[in-house]
């Protein structure tokens, strides 16, 4: 085989492009309004996207084994929900038993899904579907028309001011955000169980007959978007200094985004956690620089809509083009 | 049933009048007098008249399920419809408020509908590789965040001349007008799917695309129209909407989408295509209905009910599995 050249390498990876896209956003926003790539905006992009940035991680797993979770907002609310208001009224005041308690519920309501969609047989789509309807309307009647303000919150909403997880100059969410990050992409690319996530999504019989076990996977899988819901729960609860049923609502539609942008096949098998983190990153930087260059921020919405059919789009045509061209190379 | 399992496991033929009992839409109806008993037991005024007055207000949602039955038989799925509702809904009461007759608001409600339904089509025949759920994803944000811009920064329309909007919401007896209309499409729909070849054709191509194309069903025409009507329908839905709010706003019609899909697969249609019957969708979004009205009336918390409502969904998909499964279990032991 011929070794292929370093230009070529660049435009066949996904990831390779989207820095390029990444960088071109970056330089011409910066051009129009140089107050953009400053350390404390890029800090504020950071802390203000760490849930779609978590959140794109699990749905990578989930994506990768050709499933699909709509149901991790409701999951998110009813997790922040219940450790907002037990800060309400008293009955938890460290921080550290808060994100537990978040986590705990989280898992548990993914273990749910993972139950249904793997013993059960069910269509991820639709089990999640009656999950978003289930877990959302739960955060309501836990909450029982109340919600957590910030004064009600304590100390628990400092966690998102304070930095002491980044030695005292990262702030503490966007450590988060990268711990996730460091453990997903050790998980990902040299464990057993990362491995078994895109064997079981590339052929999920191929996966059953080599001694992996399919149900198994597709449970821990659910687990742990869920667990990660939990976390961005708690999370969101800092970060806005408020926990209301309603929060994020809406929120799976930009985390499926953000992975497909990133390069995460629909079909399951394909994508990475580089692509998660970059896809995110494109989102997260549109939001913020559409006011910067002058763009109504009532547009934003249109913007991030259109961008995401056009990624798609683009994505097909090249690759139509790509086999074509390898068609004609196997003619010569 | 509505299992995969049902068919494989019998090479013997059931008796028919067994089959028409337990087949889904038996089992449907059943749970739907079930609920109706309930609703009467809970509440005093569960009327036959108060369930018609309170009727107008869900039926709207009924529009989008006849399409979207079409569109799972199909294998696919649209997501955008909630956002498609919003749009035309937004745009009927701009015209309106622009002084054109009601005739001409009609029109428009439903040209944009039917115009959004045809973009999703478009893409999805033109790339054939891409899966719906992305594609309607993307329109989903691109039509709301279109009828955000139309709407400003207040976020909200109201109609200043209701009198067209206030002729179709009116009643004959105690049906009102809508009612009517929801029944005749119900028909129009039951029997395209089960009797025409364009119904037909649907399963086919839901069932085995390849095939379905090899066998020389038009696939893509079958496609895109299906979608096409999808949007004209959110546009019928916008129509009614308006005439029962007398405006729109940005979070017009959120979540209408998923209300339709969870009747469709409530009613045994399942998401994989080539399943299911309008009747069991038919059946399934008046026991939805009723139920929704029942609950309300004893003053439940509308979040209760759509945990209520997310339970009956997961276990309607989930039993047909579970005893499918246990089925085989006994079979091979």
């Amino acid at each position: 085989m011929e070794k292929k050249s370093i230009w070529k390498r660049i435009t066949d990876s996904r990831e390779a492009s989207l820095v390029i896209v990444l960088i071109l956003l970056c330089a011409a926003v910066s051009i129009k309004n140089p107050a953009f790539l400053t350390l404390n905006n890029i800090a504020e992009i950071l802390k203000n996207n760490a849930v779609t940035m978590i959140l794109a991680l699990g749905m990578l797993c989930v994506l990768l084994i050709g499933g699909i979770d709509i149901s991790i907002a409701s999951t998110l609310a009813f997790a922040g929900m219940s450790v907002g208001l037990l800060f309400k009224f008293g009955y938890l005041e460290s921080t550290i038993l808060g994100f537990l308690l978040a986590l705990v519920i989280g898992a548990a309501c993914g273990l749910i899904i993972g139950l249904v969609i793997g013993k059960g047989k069910v269509t991820p789509i639709i089990a999640t579907m009656g999950f978003m309807y289930i877990y959302r309307g739960l955060a309501y009647v836990v909450g029982n028309s109340q919600w957590a303000g910030a004064d009600a919150l304590g100390n628990f909403k400092d966690f998102a001011l304070e930095s002491y997880l980044g030695f005292g100059v990262i702030n503490n969410v966007i450590m988060v955000t990268v711990i996730c990050y460091v453990i997903f992409f050790i998980i990902m690319k040299w464990t057993k169980f990362g491995r078994s996530i895109y064997a079981v999504g590339s052929n999920a019989e191929a996966a059953e007959i080599s001694g992996i076990h399919v149900a198994r996977v597709k449970i821990a899988v659910y687990t742990i978007m869920g667990l990660l819901s939990g976390l961005c729960g708690a999370l969101a609860t800092t970060v806005y200094a408020s926990a209301q049923p309603d929060m994020q609502t809406g929120k799976e539609m930009d985390v499926i985004a953000a992975c497909v942008i990133g390069g995460v096949s629909m079909s399951g098998g394909k994508g990475s956690v580089a692509g998660a983190l970059l896809g995110s990153l494109v989102l997260a930087v549109i939001a913020k620089a559409l006011p910067l260059v002058g763009i109504d921020s009532l547009a934003q919405n249109t913007v991030k809509g259109v961008l995401i059919v056009v990624v798609i789009i683009l994505n097909v045509i090249t690759k139509r083009v790509m086999d074509r061209r390898n068609l004609e190379g196997r003619e010569m | 049933m509505a299992g995969k399992s049902g068919r494989t496991i019998s090479a013997t033929p059931e008796k028919v009048w067994k089959k028409q009992i337990f087949s889904w839409e038996g089992i449907l109806v059943v749970i739907f007098l079930g609920v109706i008993i309930l609703c009467k037991i809970l509440s005093p005024n569960y009327t036959f008249a108060n369930v018609l007055r309170e009727m107008p207000k869900y039926l709207s949602e009924i529009f989008l399920l006849f399409p979207m039955a079409y569109i799972l038989m199909l294998g696919e799925i649209d997501i955008s419809v909630g956002s498609i509702v919003c749009l035309s809904a937004t745009a009927g009461c701009m015209v309106s408020n622009a002084g054109v007759p009601f005739g001409g608001v009609v029109l428009a409600i439903l040209l944009v509908g039917a115009v959004c339904g045809a973009v999703n089509g478009l893409i999805l025949t033109q790339f054939p590789e891409l899966p719906s759920m992305i594609v309607t994803l993307g329109t989903q944000i691109v039509f709301r965040g279109i009828a955000e811009i139309a709407l400003g920064s207040g976020g909200s329309v109201s109609l200043s001349n209701t009198e067209g909007f206030w002729m179709i919401a009116g009643k004959a007896g105690p049906f009102p007008y809508v009612f009517f209309l929801v029944i005749l499409s119900a028909v129009v729909f039951t029997v395209i799917s089960s009797k025409m070849k364009y119904g037909r054709s649907l399963y086919a191509i839901g069932s085995n695309r390849q095939t379905a194309f090899y066998s020389g069903i038009k696939v893509k025409k079958v496609i895109f129209t299906a979608y096409t009507v999808m949007g004209l329908f959110a546009g019928i839905a916008a129509l009614f909407l308006t005439s029962a709010l007398y405006g729109a706003n940005t979070t017009t019609g959120k979540g209408f989408e998923m209300d339709a899909i969870a009747m469709a697969v409530f009613g045994g249609i399942a998401t994989t295509g080539g399943k299911g019957r309008m009747a069991g969708g038919v059946i399934s979004a008046f026991v939805i209905v009723c139920l929704r009205i029942g609950l309300g009336q004893i003053n439940m918390n509308s979040q209760l009910i759509l945990v209520i409502i997310g339970i009956l969904l997961v276990c309607a998909v989930l039993l047909p599995n579970i005893t499918g499964s246990i089925k085989i279990r006994k079979k091979t032991n």
